[in-house]
């Protein structure tokens, strides 16, 4: 462990923080949209107007979302600081609070805690290249970087992006999957694992590591963001060093176990960072100073 | 400068009797059959003013309980509505505090600061004055406070210090809010006077020799040795039960939880938590980043050591020696910050 | 003392076990050690102070113990009864594990010692110890031990309880565990709590609240010991860890009593007997099915 600089602080909220830190804001469900088996989208609209009105956050930032009664959790925020009115997140039901939050319609009111957390650094990356590497239920993350940048198209040169998932069903946001292949200013490179395609899949098939070496996307000038199971994230980090991404241009998002989100409970601390306030927007150059303990 | 007055035993009871009646929470060391602790009081002959030893557990329940409400929700058919608790606490006055307790206080301030603050634990902070009992000497072989820079009567924390002279004490005034106390009771105060110094520089003496060391280069040897074997033989007797985190003045981490009382209320509340446990860092999908007791113990001792310290420029530790004590597993903490020492090279 | 030194450098020497785990002299009192190298066997000792419940370590939830290999343990009786435990519920092989017994003259209540046994410092569970010498195990060592003296407070502490309306007695436990801050010592010293997954750490649903307040503390506290009844070994343990202060093995004492009365068991340290926590007879009283 050396000494950690916290880096690519987000800026202050536009919806100050209340007085009682642990209070939620109150958000209703919007909408809900099945991903892929297992995994949903809520949209969230805050229920009181004024706090609706004037939320901001940047992207990379992230949420405890509060199902009553069960309790918190937490996620990105998977929509773009960019599409006002509604925030989204993307989950997996694999406890306690994920399953309650399945069984959850549209109309029924959760909790809201944030916006927390670090952010990507885009507006350094303005003028060059993006490249986007995701696996499996680490799109949500990316995807709120992508809608970033797309929403600002002309103030980047290349954007590309590389997605898999373990079968085609497991692929989430399948139908932005489509917008982003339909683009021309993009280039979406999709996969399965193998004995994941099904017999009508056009895209690679292969692991996403395999994947990017094959593709061997340039390094000039881009700035990788790469999310995934840790597996994914072994393989692909030296992937991409070997295709000349220094350090300091990979990044990644971590997740770690997290309660209160902001830096007081302990539980997300690794090595000398929490990743709820320090992160969870770290580059591969300061994921290289923290013990693997995440 | 600040008053330092003389306070006779009988008259400390008076003053408790007047902040009780004045609608104040009196909190002091009481013996009872479970040990000395740290109690709340309403007869001031209860209290247990003795400058050796220490209650069982630290102060920190006083403005950091092991559960706290955090919101509470109740439901009106689809809707929620939130109960946020009052940040306004009846006011408290702690007697007879270790300095090392109340120092330890101050530094969690820190980490309750960081960024956005915590108004749970700083409305009963403001609400809390803390009178310290300067202590005669260590407790026992595991008192270090002067180790980790503070003293038997050190003032960190405190807003004023008694320290034992003959019949009584002298109180020494350190904030304002202690000023304030000796002011408006100063019927009960005698005329100012000096505690013996020289007592004092031999009570930091003896907890001196417990152990010696140089928390900067300790903090340094951790953070280059992270995967030193060091931990591997001391980790085996660890029980990974925690009990030295609920006994410690500066372990503050907590888990978030929501109870639900019926369908329609429940609360939101923060309890107690420990990185000794098992589950404390166990993700939903079975992986665990610390799966086993070597590396947990050594998170603790890095947390106290190295990671605050870096982060707060402020050792997490005040030397009170309750872990040791209490540590169904024998471990002993100055033991092991000798060995770290003896690590990095020579005495401190 | 020589004969357990003995005894522990040859299994280590010959590689018949990895490391044993007994008593050393620590900086505060006696305390457990794991000793892995035959020269280090001298550290071992046993004197009235070797207080400590080792098998405890065999919990099959350590898995950092677990990777050492195979060990030896030091056990008293009373500890070789929490051992059979571990045997009879088949968290343990016979051959995985080599047990040391000692013969034991009494042991203090705490581990700091002073090591004097008299009637003020006994541990309340030698007074009225019926084997002094275990039968579970594979070597015995140590010499022949008077009788300890007899320490009566917990059984005074339950006298006390028993004549009491049940009015008084909840309030003595509400009393008590209102101190209880779920730190979980009382669980994680205990060998026979070896459950992967606790109750208590079950959240779907969640059926005993975590939160350390009198409703959640009771819920967690009397479940643990009907789920230790019938295999705990009443060693005190749990009240020797609790930082609290609180005296849980009265709980425990308490449904020990309970087995023994309706089901004519009490823990042993023979394996082979059967307990009543799965073992059904037909002449089990059944005049609670109404």
């Amino acid at each position: 462990m050396t000494v950690f600089t916290p880096s690519f602080v987000a800026p202050a909220p536009a919806v100050p923080y209340p007085a009682n830190v642990y209070q939620p804001h109150l958000v209703t469900i919007e909408a809900v949209r099945d991903e892929a088996p297992e995994v949903r989208t809520l949209r969230l609209k805050f229920n009181d107007p004024a706090v609706a009105e004037k939320f901001s956050f940047v992207t990379g930032q992230f949420g405890e979302y509060s199902v009553f009664g069960a309790g918190e959790v937490t996620f990105c925020i998977a929509s773009s600081p960019t599409r006002k009115g509604y925030l989204e997140c993307t989950f997996r039901a694999v406890g306690k609070v994920t399953r309650a939050m399945r069984d959850l319609q549209v109309g029924d009111v959760m909790g809201f805690r944030g916006p927390y957390g670090n952010r990507f650094p885009i507006d350094q990356w303005f003028g060059k290249s993006v490249l986007f590497i995701a696996g499996g239920i680490a799109l949500p993350p990316v995807r709120s970087v992508i809608w970033n940048v797309l929403d600002l198209r002309d103030k980047f040169k290349d954007v590309t992006i590389v997605y898999g998932a373990r079968t085609v069903a497991d692929l989430v946001y399948k139908h932005e999957l489509e917008e982003w292949a339909a683009r021309k200013d993009v280039k979406l490179v999709t996969t399965v694992d193998p004995g994941g395609e099904t017999p009508d899949w056009r895209g690679e098939i292969g692991f996403v590591p395999t994947v990017v070496e094959k593709l061997a996307p340039p390094s000039a000038d881009t700035y990788a963001v790469l999310c995934g199971p840790p597996i994914m994230i072994k393989f692909t980090l030296p992937t991409l060093a070997k295709l000349g991404f220094p350090d300091e241009r990979v990044f990644t998002t971590l997740e770690n176990r997290m309660k209160c989100g902001i830096g007081k409970c302990g539980r997300c601390n690794v090595g000398p960072v929490y990743v709820c306030k320090d992160g969870p927007v770290f580059t591969a150059a300061q994921l290289k100073l923290l013990p693997a303990e995440y | 400068m600040s008053t330092t007055a003389p306070i006779t035993k009988a008259n400390l009871a008076n003053l408790v009797a007047r902040l009780v009646a004045g609608g104040a929470r009196v909190v002091a060391p009481v013996r009872k059959t479970d040990g000395l602790r740290y109690r709340e009081v309403t007869d001031g002959a209860e209290i247990v003013l003795e400058p050796r030893g220490l209650p069982d557990m630290s102060l920190k329940a006083v403005v950091f309980p092991p559960t706290e409400p955090l919101t509470s929700y109740e439901r009106k058919g689809r809707d929620v509505a939130l109960t946020a608790p009052p940040l306004i606490f009846q006011p408290t006055v702690v007697l007879g505090s270790r300095p090392c307790d109340a120092a330890g206080l101050e530094i969690l301030d820190r980490v309750m600061n960081w960024d956005l603050r915590d108004e749970l634990w700083f409305g009963r902070r403001r609400a809390t004055t803390i009178v310290s009992l300067a202590c005669a000497g260590p407790a026992d072989r595991s008192c270090f406070c002067t180790a980790v820079g503070l003293a038997p009567d050190a003032t960190r924390g405190s807003d004023a210090l008694l320290v034992p002279v003959n019949g009584g004490f002298v109180l020494e005034a350190v904030t304002d809010a202690g000023e304030a106390l000796v002011k408006g009771n100063h019927d009960l105060f005698g005329v100012p006077a000096q505690a013996d110094a020289e007592v004092r520089q031999q009570a930091r003496q003896a907890v001196a020799a417990n152990l010696s060391l140089d928390p900067p280069a300790v903090q340094a040897w951790l953070s280059a040795h992270f995967e030193d074997p060091l931990w591997d033989p001391i980790a085996l007797r660890c029980h990974g039960c925690g009990a030295c985190a609920s006994v410690c003045p500066t372990c503050h981490c907590f888990d978030v939880v929501d109870e639900p009382e019926d369908l329609a209320h429940g609360t939101r509340r923060r309890n107690w938590d420990t990185c000794q446990a098992a589950k404390f860092t166990l993700h939903a999908s079975g992986h665990n980043p610390r799966a086993d007791q070597n590396v947990r113990f050594r998170q603790r001792v890095m947390h106290k050591f190295e990671i605050y310290p870096e982060r707060f420029g402020q050792v997490l530790c005040t030397g009170c020696g309750r872990c040791s004590r209490t540590c169904p597993g024998g471990q002993d903490l100055p033991e092991i910050l000798a060995a770290i020492q003896a690590r990095v090279g020579g005495a401190a | 003392m020589n004969e357990l030194r003995d005894l522990a450098r040859r299994l280590l020497g010959d590689g018949t076990v990895k490391a044993v785990v007994g008593y050393e002299e620590g900086p505060r009192g006696v305390r457990p050690v794991f000793v892995t190298r035959p020269e280090d066997a001298d550290q071992l000792i046993f004197d009235p102070r070797a207080v400590q419940n080792l098998v405890t370590f065999l919990n099959p939830r350590r898995p950092h113990v677990k990777r050492l290999g195979k060990l030896a343990v030091v056990v008293k009786a009373c500890d070789a009864r929490a051992a059979a435990g571990l045997l009879r519920e088949s968290q343990l092989r016979r051959d995985e594990v080599v047990l040391i017994g000692v013969r034991c003259g009494g042991v203090v209540q705490s581990p700091e010692g002073p090591a004097t046994l008299n009637e003020e410092t006994v541990a309340p569970r030698c007074g009225t110890c019926a084997q002094r010498v275990p039968t579970l195990a594979d070597h015995v060592v140590g010499p022949e031990l008077p009788a300890p003296p007899v320490q009566s407070s917990e059984d005074e502490m339950m006298a006390r309880l028993d004549g009491r309306p049940h009015a008084e007695r909840w309030d003595f436990w509400m009393a008590e565990l209102e101190r209880c801050v779920r730190c979980n010592a009382c669980r994680e010293v205990c060998p026979l709590c070896f459950c992967e997954r606790c109750v208590q750490d079950k959240s779907e649903p969640q059926w005993i609240e975590s939160s350390p307040h009198v409703r959640g503390n009771l819920a967690w506290h009397l479940t643990r010991a009907l789920h230790l009844a019938g295999r705990c070994s009443t060693c005190g343990e749990c009240t020797r860890a609790c930082p609290a202060g609180i005296p849980l093995n009265l709980l425990n004492r308490q449904a020990a009593r309970t087995v023994a009365a309706r089901f004519g068991y009490v823990v042993g340290d023979d394996p082979g007997v059967a307990a009543p926590v799965g073992t059904f007879r037909q002449d089990d009283a059944e005049e609670f099915i109404r």
